[in-house]
Protein backbone atom coordinates (compact mmCIF):
# COMPACT_ATOMS: atom_id res chain seq x y z
CA UNK A 1 0.00 0.00 0.00
CA UNK A 2 3.02 2.58 0.33
CA UNK A 3 3.33 3.12 -3.58
CA UNK A 4 -0.56 4.10 -3.63
CA UNK A 5 -0.23 6.62 -0.44
CA UNK A 6 3.35 7.39 -2.34
CA UNK A 7 1.11 8.21 -5.52
CA UNK A 8 -1.78 10.22 -3.68
CA UNK A 9 1.27 12.65 -1.86
CA UNK A 10 2.73 13.37 -5.21
CA UNK A 11 -0.66 14.00 -6.58
CA UNK A 12 -1.13 16.29 -3.81
CA UNK A 13 -4.70 14.36 -3.03
CA UNK A 14 -6.08 14.71 0.16
CA UNK A 15 -8.97 12.17 0.38
CA UNK A 16 -7.15 8.34 0.90
CA UNK A 17 -7.69 5.41 -1.49
CA UNK A 18 -10.93 3.48 -1.34
CA UNK A 19 -10.93 0.32 -2.13
CA UNK A 20 -14.72 -0.46 -3.73
CA UNK A 21 -16.00 -3.82 -6.22
CA UNK A 22 -12.73 -4.86 -7.12
CA UNK A 23 -10.84 -1.48 -7.59
CA UNK A 24 -9.18 1.17 -5.41
CA UNK A 25 -10.40 4.47 -6.19
CA UNK A 26 -8.74 8.12 -5.69
CA UNK A 27 -10.38 11.02 -6.54
CA UNK A 28 -8.17 13.01 -8.17
CA UNK A 29 -9.12 16.61 -6.50
CA UNK A 30 -7.61 19.50 -8.49
CA UNK A 31 -4.99 17.19 -10.36
CA UNK A 32 -5.84 16.72 -14.24
CA UNK A 33 -5.31 13.50 -15.90
CA UNK A 34 -2.00 14.01 -17.33
CA UNK A 35 -0.80 14.82 -14.15
CA UNK A 36 -2.36 11.45 -13.09
CA UNK A 37 -0.63 9.85 -16.19
CA UNK A 38 2.74 11.27 -15.28
CA UNK A 39 2.70 10.10 -11.43
CA UNK A 40 1.19 6.50 -13.03
CA UNK A 41 4.27 6.45 -15.27
CA UNK A 42 6.52 7.06 -12.44
CA UNK A 43 5.28 4.53 -10.04
CA UNK A 44 5.53 1.98 -12.75
CA UNK A 45 1.88 1.48 -13.24
CA UNK A 46 0.46 -0.62 -16.50
CA UNK A 47 -2.15 1.78 -18.23
CA UNK A 48 -5.38 -0.67 -18.57
CA UNK A 49 -8.12 1.48 -20.06
CA UNK A 50 -11.13 4.34 -20.20
CA UNK A 51 -14.48 3.86 -18.98
CA UNK A 52 -16.57 5.96 -20.28
CA UNK A 53 -20.17 6.70 -18.91
CA UNK A 54 -22.70 9.32 -20.75
CA UNK A 55 -24.70 11.15 -17.40
CA UNK A 56 -27.86 11.66 -17.54
CA UNK A 57 -29.92 14.77 -18.09
CA UNK A 58 -26.83 15.97 -20.40
CA UNK A 59 -24.37 16.57 -17.13
CA UNK A 60 -21.49 15.71 -19.24
CA UNK A 61 -19.40 12.35 -18.94
CA UNK A 62 -17.42 10.07 -16.38
CA UNK A 63 -14.44 8.61 -17.92
CA UNK A 64 -12.59 6.02 -15.56
CA UNK A 65 -9.03 5.16 -16.01
CA UNK A 66 -7.63 2.72 -15.10
CA UNK A 67 -4.50 1.57 -14.26
CA UNK A 68 -2.55 -1.84 -12.68
CA UNK A 69 -0.05 -1.46 -9.88
CA UNK A 70 1.70 -4.49 -8.40
CA UNK A 71 -1.53 -6.03 -9.07
CA UNK A 72 -4.09 -3.63 -7.88
CA UNK A 73 -6.62 -2.19 -9.92
CA UNK A 74 -6.64 1.13 -9.59
CA UNK A 75 -9.59 3.67 -10.70
CA UNK A 76 -9.36 7.15 -11.36
CA UNK A 77 -12.59 9.32 -12.22
CA UNK A 78 -12.67 11.81 -13.83
CA UNK A 79 -16.17 14.36 -14.75
CA UNK A 80 -16.08 16.48 -17.80
CA UNK A 81 -18.91 18.86 -18.99
CA UNK A 82 -20.33 18.32 -22.73
CA UNK A 83 -24.10 17.77 -24.18
CA UNK A 84 -23.99 14.92 -26.53
CA UNK A 85 -24.55 16.02 -30.13
CA UNK A 86 -28.23 14.96 -29.98
CA UNK A 87 -29.21 17.15 -27.43
CA UNK A 88 -27.59 19.80 -29.34
CA UNK A 89 -30.06 19.39 -31.83
CA UNK A 90 -32.29 22.05 -30.37
CA UNK A 91 -30.01 24.69 -29.22
CA UNK A 92 -26.71 24.35 -31.69
CA UNK A 93 -25.90 27.43 -30.48
CA UNK A 94 -25.08 26.02 -26.92
CA UNK A 95 -23.40 22.64 -28.59
CA UNK A 96 -20.20 21.90 -27.19
CA UNK A 97 -18.24 19.03 -26.87
CA UNK A 98 -17.43 17.17 -24.01
CA UNK A 99 -13.35 18.34 -23.97
CA UNK A 100 -10.86 16.54 -22.05
CA UNK A 101 -6.85 16.17 -22.23
CA UNK A 102 -5.49 12.87 -24.06
CA UNK A 103 -2.49 10.99 -22.72
CA UNK A 104 -1.65 9.44 -25.50
CA UNK A 105 1.82 11.19 -25.61
CA UNK A 106 2.52 10.05 -22.45
CA UNK A 107 0.94 6.74 -22.41
CA UNK A 108 1.08 4.57 -25.78
CA UNK A 109 -0.82 2.24 -24.73
CA UNK A 110 -4.30 4.84 -24.78
CA UNK A 111 -3.95 5.06 -27.86
CA UNK A 112 -6.70 3.11 -28.77
CA UNK A 113 -9.18 3.60 -26.01
CA UNK A 114 -8.97 7.44 -26.70
CA UNK A 115 -9.96 6.76 -30.13
CA UNK A 116 -12.88 4.58 -28.94
CA UNK A 117 -14.48 6.47 -26.60
CA UNK A 118 -14.22 9.30 -29.21
CA UNK A 119 -15.64 7.65 -31.55
CA UNK A 120 -18.43 6.23 -29.28
CA UNK A 121 -18.98 9.17 -27.24
CA UNK A 122 -17.74 11.70 -29.45
CA UNK A 123 -15.44 13.30 -26.61
CA UNK A 124 -12.68 14.72 -27.68
CA UNK A 125 -8.94 14.15 -26.39
CA UNK A 126 -7.51 17.34 -26.93
CA UNK A 127 -3.90 17.64 -28.30
CA UNK A 128 -3.97 14.29 -30.62
CA UNK A 129 -4.55 13.58 -34.36
CA UNK A 130 -7.72 11.06 -34.57
CA UNK A 131 -7.02 8.32 -37.31
CA UNK A 132 -10.55 6.30 -37.38
CA UNK A 133 -10.16 3.29 -35.13
CA UNK A 134 -13.75 1.44 -35.84
CA UNK A 135 -15.56 4.15 -37.51
CA UNK A 136 -16.19 3.61 -41.33
CA UNK A 137 -16.16 6.49 -43.91
CA UNK A 138 -19.54 8.40 -43.88
CA UNK A 139 -19.56 7.26 -39.58
CA UNK A 140 -19.64 10.23 -37.20
CA UNK A 141 -18.67 10.20 -33.46
CA UNK A 142 -20.88 9.44 -31.05
CA UNK A 143 -22.01 5.99 -32.23
CA UNK A 144 -23.34 4.92 -28.73
CA UNK A 145 -24.84 8.19 -27.28
CA UNK A 146 -28.19 7.34 -26.31
CA UNK A 147 -30.87 8.49 -28.92
CA UNK A 148 -34.39 9.57 -28.13
CA UNK A 149 -36.72 7.02 -26.62
CA UNK A 150 -38.57 6.15 -29.91
CA UNK A 151 -35.64 5.52 -31.03
CA UNK A 152 -34.65 2.99 -28.59
CA UNK A 153 -35.84 -0.22 -29.40
CA UNK A 154 -35.32 -1.74 -33.37
CA UNK A 155 -38.16 -1.57 -35.16
CA UNK A 156 -37.48 -5.45 -35.47
CA UNK A 157 -36.65 -6.16 -31.95
CA UNK A 158 -39.18 -9.62 -31.39
CA UNK A 159 -42.49 -8.61 -28.95
CA UNK A 160 -41.22 -11.02 -26.25
CA UNK A 161 -37.53 -9.45 -26.64
CA UNK A 162 -39.17 -6.05 -26.51
CA UNK A 163 -41.06 -6.85 -22.82
CA UNK A 164 -37.32 -8.61 -21.46
CA UNK A 165 -35.98 -5.96 -22.64
CA UNK A 166 -37.76 -3.43 -20.60
CA UNK B 1 10.85 3.51 -53.30
CA UNK B 2 8.20 2.40 -50.85
CA UNK B 3 4.66 0.66 -51.54
CA UNK B 4 1.91 -0.18 -49.87
CA UNK B 5 0.91 -4.13 -49.22
CA UNK B 6 -2.59 -4.40 -47.69
CA UNK B 7 -3.13 -7.70 -45.88
CA UNK B 8 -7.04 -7.80 -44.81
CA UNK B 9 -9.76 -6.83 -44.58
CA UNK B 10 -10.54 -10.30 -44.31
CA UNK B 11 -6.64 -12.01 -42.82
CA UNK B 12 -6.10 -14.89 -45.29
CA UNK B 13 -4.04 -17.03 -42.78
CA UNK B 14 -5.70 -16.32 -39.73
CA UNK B 15 -9.57 -16.08 -41.09
CA UNK B 16 -9.69 -12.45 -39.17
CA UNK B 17 -11.82 -9.35 -39.99
CA UNK B 18 -9.13 -6.94 -39.92
CA UNK B 19 -6.62 -5.08 -42.24
CA UNK B 20 -3.04 -4.42 -41.98
CA UNK B 21 -1.72 -2.02 -44.27
CA UNK B 22 2.29 -2.17 -44.57
CA UNK B 23 4.81 0.18 -46.21
CA UNK B 24 7.76 -1.68 -47.65
CA UNK B 25 10.61 -0.89 -48.89
CA UNK B 26 11.70 -3.74 -51.57
CA UNK B 27 10.87 -7.25 -48.63
CA UNK B 28 11.52 -5.40 -45.68
CA UNK B 29 8.54 -3.83 -43.80
CA UNK B 30 9.13 0.27 -42.81
CA UNK B 31 6.10 0.40 -41.26
CA UNK B 32 2.28 -0.37 -41.20
CA UNK B 33 -1.33 0.75 -40.27
CA UNK B 34 -3.97 -1.60 -38.81
CA UNK B 35 -7.73 -1.10 -39.02
CA UNK B 36 -10.62 -3.03 -37.20
CA UNK B 37 -14.21 -2.83 -36.72
CA UNK B 38 -14.97 -4.42 -39.68
CA UNK B 39 -17.60 -7.04 -37.45
CA UNK B 40 -18.26 -4.40 -35.01
CA UNK B 41 -21.33 -5.62 -33.22
CA UNK B 42 -21.85 -3.04 -30.40
CA UNK B 43 -22.23 -5.91 -27.57
CA UNK B 44 -21.39 -3.52 -25.00
CA UNK B 45 -24.28 -0.89 -26.01
CA UNK B 46 -26.43 -4.10 -26.31
CA UNK B 47 -25.74 -5.38 -23.29
CA UNK B 48 -27.66 -2.56 -21.71
CA UNK B 49 -30.67 -3.70 -22.71
CA UNK B 50 -30.98 -7.39 -21.72
CA UNK B 51 -31.90 -8.44 -18.32
CA UNK B 52 -29.04 -10.27 -15.72
CA UNK B 53 -29.87 -13.52 -16.49
CA UNK B 54 -29.64 -12.44 -20.42
CA UNK B 55 -26.36 -10.31 -20.05
CA UNK B 56 -24.19 -13.84 -18.97
CA UNK B 57 -25.90 -15.66 -22.59
CA UNK B 58 -24.97 -12.48 -24.45
CA UNK B 59 -21.07 -11.71 -23.31
CA UNK B 60 -20.62 -15.67 -23.61
CA UNK B 61 -20.63 -14.99 -27.37
CA UNK B 62 -17.91 -12.00 -27.51
CA UNK B 63 -15.45 -14.75 -27.85
CA UNK B 64 -15.75 -17.94 -29.27
CA UNK B 65 -12.77 -19.59 -27.93
CA UNK B 66 -12.48 -17.30 -24.61
CA UNK B 67 -16.44 -18.10 -23.68
CA UNK B 68 -15.79 -19.12 -20.15
CA UNK B 69 -13.86 -16.35 -19.31
CA UNK B 70 -16.03 -13.93 -20.28
CA UNK B 71 -18.59 -14.91 -18.30
CA UNK B 72 -16.58 -15.35 -15.40
CA UNK B 73 -15.47 -12.25 -15.16
CA UNK B 74 -18.75 -10.80 -16.05
CA UNK B 75 -20.66 -12.95 -13.74
CA UNK B 76 -17.65 -12.14 -10.67
CA UNK B 77 -17.87 -8.30 -11.04
CA UNK B 78 -22.29 -9.08 -11.20
CA UNK B 79 -20.88 -10.92 -8.00
CA UNK B 80 -19.33 -8.30 -6.33
CA UNK B 81 -22.97 -5.80 -6.56
CA UNK B 82 -24.74 -8.43 -4.99
CA UNK B 83 -22.66 -9.07 -2.25
CA UNK B 84 -22.84 -13.30 -3.37
CA UNK B 85 -19.67 -15.32 -3.69
CA UNK B 86 -19.50 -18.50 -5.32
CA UNK B 87 -18.60 -21.19 -3.00
CA UNK B 88 -15.50 -23.25 -2.92
CA UNK B 89 -16.82 -26.13 -4.58
CA UNK B 90 -17.64 -23.79 -7.58
CA UNK B 91 -14.82 -21.79 -7.01
CA UNK B 92 -12.94 -25.00 -8.25
CA UNK B 93 -14.76 -25.53 -11.18
CA UNK B 94 -14.20 -22.37 -12.05
CA UNK B 95 -10.22 -22.84 -12.32
CA UNK B 96 -11.26 -26.27 -14.08
CA UNK B 97 -12.41 -24.59 -17.08
CA UNK B 98 -10.48 -21.46 -16.92
CA UNK B 99 -7.60 -24.09 -17.82
CA UNK B 100 -9.45 -26.46 -20.30
CA UNK B 101 -10.16 -23.01 -21.88
CA UNK B 102 -6.56 -22.03 -21.84
CA UNK B 103 -5.42 -25.48 -23.28
CA UNK B 104 -8.14 -25.32 -25.49
CA UNK B 105 -6.93 -21.72 -27.01
CA UNK B 106 -3.08 -22.72 -26.66
CA UNK B 107 -3.37 -25.57 -28.82
CA UNK B 108 -5.58 -24.27 -31.10
CA UNK B 109 -2.82 -21.57 -31.80
CA UNK B 110 -0.13 -23.99 -32.01
CA UNK B 111 -2.01 -25.39 -34.93
CA UNK B 112 -2.58 -22.09 -36.99
CA UNK B 113 0.56 -20.76 -35.77
CA UNK B 114 1.94 -24.22 -37.87
CA UNK B 115 -0.01 -23.56 -40.22
CA UNK B 116 1.29 -20.45 -41.00
CA UNK B 117 4.92 -21.81 -40.49
CA UNK B 118 4.37 -24.56 -43.20
CA UNK B 119 4.02 -27.16 -41.47
CA UNK B 120 0.71 -28.62 -42.03
CA UNK B 121 1.37 -32.60 -40.00
CA UNK B 122 1.64 -30.62 -37.23
CA UNK B 123 -1.16 -28.37 -37.91
CA UNK B 124 -3.26 -31.72 -38.05
CA UNK B 125 -1.65 -33.05 -34.61
CA UNK B 126 -2.88 -30.24 -33.20
CA UNK B 127 -6.43 -29.64 -33.95
CA UNK B 128 -6.87 -33.58 -33.40
CA UNK B 129 -5.42 -32.70 -29.41
CA UNK B 130 -7.99 -30.05 -29.65
CA UNK B 131 -10.26 -32.62 -30.34
CA UNK B 132 -9.70 -34.30 -27.28
CA UNK B 133 -9.51 -31.02 -25.48
CA UNK B 134 -12.62 -30.02 -25.64
CA UNK B 135 -14.03 -33.58 -25.34
CA UNK B 136 -13.24 -32.95 -21.82
CA UNK B 137 -15.20 -29.54 -21.91
CA UNK B 138 -18.01 -31.73 -23.47
CA UNK B 139 -17.86 -33.71 -20.80
CA UNK B 140 -18.51 -31.29 -17.64
CA UNK B 141 -20.61 -28.76 -19.65
CA UNK B 142 -22.31 -30.70 -22.55
CA UNK B 143 -20.95 -28.09 -24.62
CA UNK B 144 -18.06 -28.12 -26.57
CA UNK B 145 -17.80 -23.92 -27.65
CA UNK B 146 -20.28 -22.18 -25.43
CA UNK B 147 -20.33 -23.82 -21.98
CA UNK B 148 -22.82 -21.90 -20.14
CA UNK B 149 -21.37 -22.85 -17.29
CA UNK B 150 -21.54 -19.42 -14.98
CA UNK B 151 -24.40 -17.35 -13.02
CA UNK B 152 -23.98 -14.99 -10.65
CA UNK B 153 -23.03 -16.87 -7.16
CA UNK B 154 -22.03 -20.23 -8.85
CA UNK B 155 -21.81 -22.43 -11.79
CA UNK B 156 -24.28 -24.56 -13.54
CA UNK B 157 -22.91 -27.65 -13.70
CA UNK B 158 -20.99 -30.00 -10.74
CA UNK B 159 -17.95 -32.28 -12.04
CA UNK B 160 -19.71 -35.07 -10.57
CA UNK B 161 -16.28 -37.26 -10.60
CA UNK B 162 -13.61 -34.96 -10.81
CA UNK B 163 -10.68 -37.98 -9.94
CA UNK B 164 -12.16 -39.02 -13.17
CA UNK B 165 -10.79 -36.38 -15.49
CA UNK B 166 -7.31 -37.06 -14.46
CA UNK B 167 -6.52 -39.84 -16.84
CA UNK B 168 -7.51 -37.47 -19.65
CA UNK B 169 -5.32 -34.56 -18.51
CA UNK B 170 -2.93 -36.81 -18.60
CA UNK B 171 -2.90 -37.95 -21.43
CA UNK B 172 -3.32 -34.52 -23.17
CA UNK B 173 0.11 -33.81 -21.46
CA UNK B 174 1.96 -36.70 -22.97
CA UNK B 175 0.82 -35.87 -26.15
CA UNK B 176 1.44 -32.43 -25.65
CA UNK B 177 4.91 -33.48 -24.55
CA UNK B 178 5.53 -36.17 -26.78
CA UNK B 179 4.68 -34.35 -30.08
CA UNK B 180 3.75 -30.48 -29.88
CA UNK B 181 6.32 -29.17 -27.12
CA UNK B 182 9.31 -30.98 -28.74
CA UNK B 183 8.56 -30.09 -32.17
CA UNK B 184 8.01 -26.42 -31.60
CA UNK B 185 10.61 -26.01 -29.51
CA UNK B 186 13.53 -27.95 -30.76
CA UNK B 187 12.71 -28.35 -34.50
CA UNK B 188 15.01 -26.55 -36.91
CA UNK B 189 12.40 -25.70 -39.63
CA UNK B 190 10.78 -23.88 -36.13
CA UNK B 191 13.64 -22.54 -35.30
CA UNK B 192 14.55 -20.66 -38.00
CA UNK B 193 11.02 -19.53 -39.21
CA UNK B 194 10.25 -18.00 -35.83
CA UNK B 195 13.90 -17.07 -33.49
CA UNK B 196 14.65 -13.29 -33.68
CA UNK B 197 12.18 -12.39 -35.57
CA UNK B 198 9.20 -10.10 -34.60
CA UNK B 199 10.58 -8.85 -31.70
CA UNK B 200 8.66 -6.53 -29.06
CA UNK B 201 11.42 -5.72 -26.58
CA UNK B 202 10.49 -5.27 -22.84
CA UNK B 203 10.95 -1.24 -23.19
CA UNK B 204 8.00 -1.14 -25.85
CA UNK B 205 6.06 -4.15 -24.26
CA UNK B 206 6.08 -1.36 -21.29
CA UNK B 207 4.95 1.16 -23.75
CA UNK B 208 2.56 -0.20 -25.20
CA UNK B 209 0.98 -1.95 -21.73
CA UNK B 210 0.76 -5.55 -23.72
CA UNK B 211 -0.70 -8.47 -21.30
CA UNK B 212 -0.41 -12.41 -21.44
CA UNK B 213 2.05 -14.65 -23.39
CA UNK B 214 3.02 -11.51 -25.13
CA UNK B 215 4.15 -9.69 -22.02
CA UNK B 216 5.71 -12.77 -20.69
CA UNK B 217 8.13 -13.46 -23.48
CA UNK B 218 9.04 -9.67 -23.38
CA UNK B 219 10.50 -10.50 -20.17
CA UNK B 220 7.53 -8.93 -17.97
CA UNK B 221 6.49 -11.54 -15.56
CA UNK B 222 2.68 -10.35 -15.13
CA UNK B 223 0.27 -12.69 -14.66
CA UNK B 224 -3.68 -11.70 -12.60
CA UNK B 225 -3.39 -15.85 -11.32
CA UNK B 226 -0.72 -15.25 -9.27
CA UNK B 227 -0.61 -11.24 -8.80
CA UNK B 228 -4.31 -10.96 -8.17
CA UNK B 229 -5.89 -14.32 -7.68
CA UNK B 230 -9.55 -14.82 -8.29
CA UNK B 231 -11.99 -18.09 -7.95
CA UNK B 232 -9.40 -20.52 -6.40
CA UNK B 233 -6.35 -19.41 -8.03
CA UNK B 234 -4.45 -18.60 -4.32
CA UNK B 235 -4.75 -22.37 -3.34
CA UNK B 236 -2.83 -23.58 -6.54
CA UNK B 237 0.38 -23.67 -6.89
CA UNK B 238 2.55 -23.09 -10.43
CA UNK B 239 4.93 -21.34 -11.97
CA UNK B 240 4.64 -18.02 -14.52
CA UNK B 241 6.89 -19.09 -17.62
CA UNK B 242 8.76 -15.43 -18.90
CA UNK B 243 11.04 -15.34 -21.47
CA UNK B 244 13.56 -12.63 -22.45
CA UNK B 245 13.57 -12.66 -26.38
CA UNK B 246 10.76 -11.01 -27.08
CA UNK B 247 10.42 -12.79 -30.72
CA UNK B 248 7.93 -15.29 -31.84
CA UNK B 249 9.86 -18.52 -30.87
CA UNK B 250 9.81 -16.62 -27.16
CA UNK B 251 6.34 -16.57 -27.82
CA UNK B 252 5.91 -20.08 -28.59
CA UNK B 253 7.77 -21.35 -25.72
CA UNK B 254 5.44 -19.38 -22.69
CA UNK B 255 2.63 -20.90 -24.37
CA UNK B 256 4.52 -24.33 -24.58
CA UNK B 257 5.24 -23.76 -20.70
CA UNK B 258 1.93 -22.21 -19.94
CA UNK B 259 0.20 -25.94 -21.23
CA UNK B 260 2.53 -27.71 -18.92
CA UNK B 261 1.87 -25.26 -15.94
CA UNK B 262 -2.16 -25.55 -17.05
CA UNK B 263 -2.07 -29.80 -16.82
CA UNK B 264 -0.65 -29.26 -13.13
CA UNK B 265 -3.14 -26.82 -12.26
CA UNK B 266 -5.58 -28.77 -13.38
CA UNK B 267 -4.91 -31.77 -11.76
CA UNK B 268 -4.50 -30.06 -8.56
CA UNK B 269 -8.03 -28.33 -8.96
CA UNK B 270 -9.54 -31.71 -9.52
CA UNK B 271 -7.65 -33.53 -6.98
CA UNK B 272 -8.62 -31.37 -4.15
CA UNK B 273 -11.87 -29.87 -5.01
CA UNK B 274 -13.85 -29.28 -2.15
CA UNK B 275 -17.30 -30.63 -1.68
CA UNK B 276 -20.75 -28.63 -1.42
CA UNK B 277 -22.94 -26.55 -3.18
CA UNK B 278 -22.07 -24.99 -6.62
CA UNK B 279 -24.31 -22.07 -6.18
CA UNK B 280 -24.94 -19.54 -3.90
CA UNK B 281 -27.55 -17.43 -5.67
CA UNK B 282 -31.22 -17.20 -4.48
CA UNK B 283 -34.27 -17.26 -6.50
CA UNK B 284 -33.79 -13.27 -7.11
CA UNK B 285 -30.72 -10.95 -7.38
CA UNK B 286 -30.87 -7.69 -5.62
CA UNK B 287 -28.40 -5.23 -7.48
CA UNK B 288 -26.90 -2.45 -5.25
CA UNK B 289 -26.29 1.20 -7.16
CA UNK B 290 -22.32 1.17 -8.32
CA UNK B 291 -19.40 0.16 -10.48
CA UNK B 292 -17.91 -2.83 -10.05
CA UNK B 293 -14.48 -4.27 -11.97
CA UNK B 294 -13.36 -7.77 -12.37
CA UNK B 295 -10.07 -8.98 -13.92
CA UNK B 296 -9.24 -12.51 -15.42
CA UNK B 297 -6.45 -14.02 -17.24
CA UNK B 298 -7.51 -15.39 -20.55
CA UNK B 299 -5.15 -17.69 -22.48
CA UNK B 300 -4.34 -14.19 -24.58
CA UNK B 301 -4.08 -11.87 -21.38
CA UNK B 302 -5.98 -9.61 -19.04
CA UNK B 303 -9.75 -9.61 -19.84
CA UNK B 304 -11.54 -6.34 -17.88
CA UNK B 305 -15.25 -5.84 -17.19
CA UNK B 306 -16.20 -3.10 -15.92
CA UNK B 307 -20.18 -3.24 -14.98
CA UNK B 308 -22.34 -0.79 -13.69
CA UNK B 309 -25.69 -0.99 -11.76
CA UNK B 310 -28.58 0.80 -10.70
CA UNK B 311 -30.66 -0.14 -7.82
CA UNK B 312 -33.49 -2.35 -8.39
CA UNK B 313 -32.88 -2.30 -12.35
CA UNK B 314 -33.02 -5.68 -14.12
CA UNK B 315 -30.62 -4.39 -16.64
CA UNK B 316 -27.02 -3.08 -16.54
CA UNK B 317 -26.35 0.69 -17.17
CA UNK B 318 -23.10 0.18 -18.65
CA UNK B 319 -20.76 -2.96 -19.25
CA UNK B 320 -17.08 -2.22 -20.76
CA UNK B 321 -15.38 -4.78 -21.69
CA UNK B 322 -11.14 -4.72 -22.58
CA UNK B 323 -10.12 -7.46 -23.88
CA UNK B 324 -6.41 -8.72 -24.22
CA UNK B 325 -6.25 -8.49 -28.28
CA UNK B 326 -7.22 -4.45 -27.75
CA UNK B 327 -4.46 -4.14 -25.60
CA UNK B 328 -2.12 -6.39 -27.72
CA UNK B 329 -2.61 -5.58 -31.22
CA UNK B 330 -0.93 -2.12 -31.00
CA UNK B 331 2.24 -3.33 -30.29
CA UNK B 332 2.28 -5.59 -34.19
CA UNK B 333 3.05 -2.16 -35.54
CA UNK B 334 6.55 -2.47 -33.51
CA UNK B 335 6.58 -6.30 -33.94
CA UNK B 336 6.57 -5.79 -38.32
CA UNK B 337 8.75 -2.54 -38.70
CA UNK B 338 12.10 -3.97 -40.11
CA UNK B 339 10.39 -7.83 -40.47
CA UNK B 340 10.27 -9.63 -44.02
CA UNK B 341 7.06 -9.25 -45.36
CA UNK B 342 7.00 -13.09 -46.26
CA UNK B 343 7.31 -13.24 -42.00
CA UNK B 344 4.48 -10.27 -40.92
CA UNK B 345 1.49 -13.45 -40.89
CA UNK B 346 3.57 -15.49 -38.32
CA UNK B 347 4.16 -12.21 -36.21
CA UNK B 348 0.56 -10.75 -36.10
CA UNK B 349 -0.44 -14.84 -35.05
CA UNK B 350 1.99 -14.83 -32.74
CA UNK B 351 0.03 -12.39 -30.35
CA UNK B 352 -3.08 -14.92 -30.86
CA UNK B 353 -5.23 -12.15 -31.97
CA UNK B 354 -8.80 -12.41 -31.50
CA UNK B 355 -11.35 -9.58 -33.47
CA UNK B 356 -14.15 -11.16 -32.50
CA UNK B 357 -13.08 -9.78 -28.96
CA UNK B 358 -11.86 -6.52 -30.22
CA UNK B 359 -15.09 -5.77 -32.97
CA UNK B 360 -16.88 -6.65 -28.97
Amino acid sequence: MIALENLREKLGVAEPWVESHGAHWMNPGSASVRQVAKAMNAAGARFVTITAYELPADTGFRLEYHWDLQGWLLGVPFQIAGKSPDSAKSDSANHESAKIDSIVDLCEAADWIEREVHEGFAIDFTGREYVPLMLKPGDKPGVNLRVAPEQDEPASCPQGQQEVAK
Amino acid sequence: MSYKIPMGPYHPGLEEPYKLDMICEGETVVDAELNIGFNFRGIEHLAETRNYVQVIALMERVCGICSFIHTLTLCQAMEKLTGLEAPPRAQYIRVVMAELERLHSHVLWAGIAAKLMGFKTMFMTCFALREKVMDVLQAISGNRVNYSMNHVGGVNRDIEDPIALVPMIDELEREMMRTVIPIFTTSSTARSRCAGIGVLTREQAISCAVVGPTARASGISQDLRRDAPYAAYAEMKFEVPVEQAGDVRARLFVRALEIIESCNILRQALARMAPGEISSAGEKLVFASGTATSRVEAPRGEVLYSVTWKENSRNPARVHVRTPTFANMPAVRWMVRGARLADTPLIQASIDPCYSCTDR
